[in-house]
């Protein structure tokens, strides 16, 4: 019996039958190994959407903090039990504030992996700024986010540097000149279009065409002739993968012939399942590749596919360092918020399975970017 | 004296239930002025979150553009929500039932989208850097003022006007009222409550993002009217309340019930319709298949005397009820 | 009283606001229509001037394929509207649960296309008349406003229990036959749009020719027109209605699986701006107006496109609800739909 199937039976199903599954689960290993009731139990929060429209993003994240948890609870090396709390925002305000509260007031958690979208942590993040609780957010990408204070890391490359990357790769590498730009009218997409036309103005590069579509469209069709007609040579995408993949078959079936570009929105498998061949030598910079050799990202790709049939997306991967980061703080300090807020400042070169994490000054996590191309219904690495 | 009894408050009420009591307050204030528009005018508005968007943002943007304080603001941004009901109610007003509903809701999405388009506004980045002034006093003082106002204002010779208009707009015209007139003026007063909730909105959670004001959310508020009552004040108290408090509720009782608490609203708003077409306290002389299946058992009691007593539970009545062609 | 609306009232209570009698579905003496062709050539004009023509005549076709989308939805909204006086606000997600029935039969069951897509109409068929039963039913004889919640309380069930079945995540729906693009005079084109267009007329003729043509069209006009004297001819309205819901929402499935393919996408999330739009085009074109569903669907298209290419993407929805509005209050029975007058 994997201890992941039994982690998601417990925390899938109502409460009670979880709590009753805990019991019966807490005295199965009682019986068999005589450790678990020395160990004192510490609440981890989770915080995003889990329903509504943004559920798939939250549910990746629950996922990844969901391995970390119980990975480290089977593992047997730390001297704390690990229980997951997960609350649900739905991508709305009012509610995550509220459940921010709760997890802060009534369950009493050591720190947070979350929130996921940028609007809900610039909600929710200043109260566990100001309770002192530790909280890492796995994909929040907008820029105010690093203001909220020193309570709150990101654990995510910002848009900006994201972007800038793409922009002088584009450029330099592949000798692109002519860009156009498609982005969702959000804060991500609205965050991706200005440091992409930034960037590719300081590299010498000309931005043709600047068009946007709302969150949830499908038909695209009006904004892609508009690009057409100003003949560049290359497309930057500023959304996510659903959206992604849309454009792109849209974009073929107007003729329009253009290189793909995008960012960590485009990171995950989804894009390539929904695109078929239109996102065939599609290009976006992550923090996370899901084909990596790299053993211990392998290895998180083995065991989330085992847990969950898929495979994991980035911000499966990028919650699933966050959680390990903050159950290594409370193995290394205790469960003290503030000890783990200095710890977590403090951590060089974390190795996770999105590479080595260090965080800088202002909280965001400094970490090695790649560049991806998708190949023959695969993601490989371009650099 | 507020501050004084704010801190009694924090003393003894836990900092998250503290925070749904502020919300709880904020919506009662959108449900009681969403009822004077929908309960008691009868005229269905699907774009209440407008107007509280529309005070939110100018209280946002009065404290961190403009330096006004937190009572200068709340009143501006009421003052400013009331001007745009007279905007938009002036000309969509005189659009009768489905027409105006989705007038209204047509208004809602276009306030979000400028939220997210404009620069000022902070585009879909929203509004930060708002202090946090609002707190439970405040509120509280804020729900009964406008309780008490909303009162006297449905039992005047105003609100009985209105209530003419929702049991038969065309007979009330014949009347001598000047529907138009006072459909506007209910719009108006309804948009003024919604802005000042929305600017305690915007000085309690400290941040404004165009997606709080989506159609869902005044999908929601026109749950809690409903399920409290269509024309009964107290009943918009008590749907906010439960409809605020419920999610919070099963999010500590059953999680995996509050993650899918959007189908229970669902099946919620259909099975009240369906049992009380105006809402829980509702007040209107339409009766819902609740009195009538009562009814029916009760004259068959008197009559056969085989009626199991009064409060016979409140199951659905047999298929067969509804099946009757109505006079349409 | 449920007493405006219906165009389809054979003998029209004339009043003194009808600026004229025009016969059903006229299309030539709806001034509406003549003004807003004016209104549109010179928008079209200046477009055509300032960005070329090719990439105007392109833009136009994108129009003609967003706006039969619409238009596809929009009939089976028209359709219950004019039968029943409402807003069947569940109507969009009857149009999703057709797309994931429709998709799941050709990728899980491996049915052949046509197939499935009779399967799906089917299906949603039986859904529709289902809502009907629970949720519209009991309501008959209640307030409008009531029935309206109901509506949008069943709206937001079916769109939640899908999310909770199917889950949030968009999938893929390829069509299952080759999609072949082509150009004709510099214009492209593709087979997917072609057949987008033709069964959104497809659909409409056949549903015109039902309701003017066929006895069970005749007993829609008239429980349309009077349900208590319909009922006192004969007429089993309760029947009626529930073969009105039946074919509304097979229709909605049919949109549901063209529009899936033709954006390769299906999701819970779908029907919610679809059929709000679908809606907007019914009532641009006259609400309870068959024809005018697929003009509104046409002009709101059209517009949306001309938003994109003139103005600026960012503004597109909000340039399609403002003329919604402005439409509403200029012409409040739509482009085609003849004015009535609420009775006592």
């Amino acid at each position: 019996m994997s201890s992941s199937r039994v982690g998601r039976l417990l925390f899938g199903s109502c409460r009670l039958f979880g709590a009753g599954l805990l019991a019966v689960l807490a005295a199965v290993l009682v019986l068999g190994g005589g450790l678990a009731l020395a160990q004192q139990t510490v609440v981890i929060g989770m915080l995003g959407p889990l329903s509504g429209d943004y559920a798939t993003y939250g549910t990746s994240v629950a996922n990844g903090v969901e391995l970390a948890i119980n990975e480290a609870n089977a593992s047997g090396n730390y001297s704390y039990r690990f229980v997951l709390q997960k609350e649900d925002t739905r991508g709305d305000q009012v509610q995550a504030l509220n459940a921010m509260n709760k997890l802060i007031e009534l369950d009493r958690v050591t720190a947070i992996v979350g929130a996921v979208l940028s609007g809900e942590t610039l909600t929710a993040g200043p109260i566990a700024q100001d309770a002192g609780v530790p909280m890492i957010t796995p994909s929040a990408t907008a820029p105010a986010v690093s203001e909220i204070g020193d309570y709150e890391f990101r654990n995510v490359i910002t848009d900006d540097v994201q972007a800038a990357q793409m922009a002088e790769y584009a450029i330099n590498s592949l000798g692109l000149r002519r860009f156009a730009i498609l982005h969702a009218n959000n804060d991500y997409g609205v965050a991706l279009r200005r440091a992409f036309e930034a960037g590719v103005q300081a590299n010498g590069g000309q931005v043709v065409a600047v068009e946007s579509y709302l969150d949830g469209d499908s038909n695209f069709s009006a904004q892609l002739t508009n690009i057409a007609r100003q003949n560049p040579e290359a497309l930057y995408i500023g959304g996510y993968y659903t959206e992604a993949a849309k454009i792109a078959q849209q974009a073929a079936l107007q003729g329009l012939n253009v290189r793909l570009m995008g960012a960590d929105g485009f990171d995950s498998p989804e894009l390539i399942s929904l695109g078929g061949a239109a996102v065939e030598g599609a290009l976006f910079t992550s923090g996370f590749y899901n084909a990596t050799e790299d053993p211990l990202a392998a290895e998180f790709v083995r065991k989330y596919e085992a847990a969950y049939g898929m495979k994991p997306d980035m911000f499966a991967a990028n919650a699933y360092d966050s959680a390990r980061i903050i159950l290594e703080a409370i193995q290394a300090v205790g469960p003290n918020r503030a000890a783990v807020r200095d710890w977590i400042a403090n951590v060089q070169d974390f190795p996770g399975v999105t590479g080595v994490t260090t965080f800088a000054d202002n909280g965001d996590a400094v970490k090695p970017l790649y560049i991806l191309r998708v190949e023959n219904g695969q993601f490989t690495q371009e650099r | 004296m507020i501050d004084w009894l704010d801190g009694v408050l924090r003393g003894f009420i836990n900092p998250y239930y503290y925070g749904i009591l502020v919300t709880i307050g904020i919506n009662i204030i959108l449900a009681l002025s969403l009822n004077l528009v929908t309960g008691f005018t009868g005229q269905l508005h699907l774009g209440h979150a407008a107007f509280m968007a529309i005070g939110a943002y100018t209280a946002g943007l009065l404290s961190t553009k403009a330096g006004f304080g937190f009572a200068g603001a709340v009143i501006v941004a009421g003052l400013v929500a009331a001007v745009a009901g007279v905007i938009v109610g002036l000309p969509t007003l005189r659009l009768r039932g489905d027409y105006l509903a989705i007038a209204t809701l047509g208004f809602g999405e276009i306030v979000r989208i400028t939220l997210l388009n404009l620069d000022i506004t902070g585009g879909p980045f929203g509004l930060r850097g708002i202090p946090r002034q609002t707190n439970l006093p405040i509120v509280i003082l804020a729900v009964l003022f406008s309780f008490l106002v909303l009162r006297s204002l449905v039992n005047s010779r105003m609100g009985r006007a209105l209530i003419a208009i929702r049991e038969d707009e065309v007979a009330a015209q014949t009347m001598g009222i000047d529907t138009t007139r006072l459909k506007v003026t209910s719009f108006t007063v309804a948009a003024f409550f919604a802005g000042i909730a929305g600017a305690l909105f915007a000085y309690w959670f400290r941040y404004l993002n165009p997606s709080s004001f989506g159609f869902m959310v005044s999908i929601e508020l026109l749950a809690m009217v409903v399920f409290g009552g269509l024309g009964n004040l107290l009943g918009s108290v008590l749907g906010a309340g439960v409809m605020t408090y419920l999610p919070e509720f099963l999010r500590t009782v059953a999680p995996a019930i509050a993650e899918r608490r959007l189908v229970f609203y669902g099946a919620l708003l259909v099975i009240v319709m369906i049992l009380r077409p105006n809402g829980l306290l509702g007040t209107s002389s339409e009766q819902g298949w609740l009195e009538i299946w009562l009814a029916r058992r009760r004259s068959q009691g008197a009559a056969g005397r085989v009626g199991s007593g009064p409060g016979a539970g409140s199951e659905a009545p047999p298929a067969t009820g509804g099946a009757g062609h109505g006079p349409a | 009283m449920p007493g405006s609306g219906a165009v389809w009232r054979r003998f029209p209570a004339r009043t003194g606001f009808a600026h004229r009698a025009p016969s059903r579905y006229d299309w030539e003496e709806t001034t509406g229509g003549a003004c807003l062709a004016q209104a549109s050539t010179l928008v079209l004009y200046r477009c055509a001037a300032e960005r070329g023509a090719p990439l105007f005549a392109q833009q136009l076709i994108n129009g003609l394929v967003t706006g039969s989308t619409y238009a596809l939805i929009a009939l089976g909204y028209t359709m219950v509207y004019g039968v029943l006086q409402l807003i069947n606000f569940a109507h969009g997600e009857i149009y999703m649960v057709g797309a994931f029935t429709g998709l799941l039969l050709v990728t899980v069951a491996k049915l052949p296309f046509p197939l499935a897509l009779l399967l799906a109409m089917g299906g949603t068929a039986v859904l529709g008349v289902t809502i009907e039963f629970i949720a519209y039913r009991p309501l008959r004889r209640s307030s409008r406003l009531s029935v309206l919640i109901s509506a949008i309380g069943m709206s937001i069930f079916v769109q939640n229990v899908a999310l909770w079945i199917w889950g949030p995540s968009t999938r893929s729906f390829l069509p299952p036959f080759p999609v072949t693009t082509f150009t004709i005079a510099g214009l492209r084109t593709n087979t997917l749009d072609l057949l987008t267009l033709l069964v959104a007329v497809l659909m409409m003729v056949g549903l015109h020719l039902l309701v003017t043509r066929t006895k069970l069209g005749k007993a829609m006009r008239a429980v349309a027109q009077d349900r208590e004297t319909a009922a006192l001819m004969g007429i089993n309205v309760n029947r009626t209605i529930a073969f009105t819901f039946a074919i509304g929402s097979s229709l909605a499935a049919a949109a549901g699986v063209m529009v899936g393919m033709l954006f390769n996408a299906v999701t819970p999330s779908m029907g919610v701006m679809p059929g709000l739009k679908g809606f907007v085009a019914a009532v641009l074109g006259g609400i309870g107006h068959i024809p005018g569903a697929m003009v509104g669907g046409l002009v709101l298209g059209m517009a949306e496109v001309l938003g994109v290419a003139l103005l600026s993407s960012q503004w597109r929805d909000a340039v399609a609800f403002a003329i919604l509005i402005l439409v509403l209050l200029y012409r409040p029975s739509g482009l085609l739909g003849r004015r009535t007058q609420e009775k006592v």
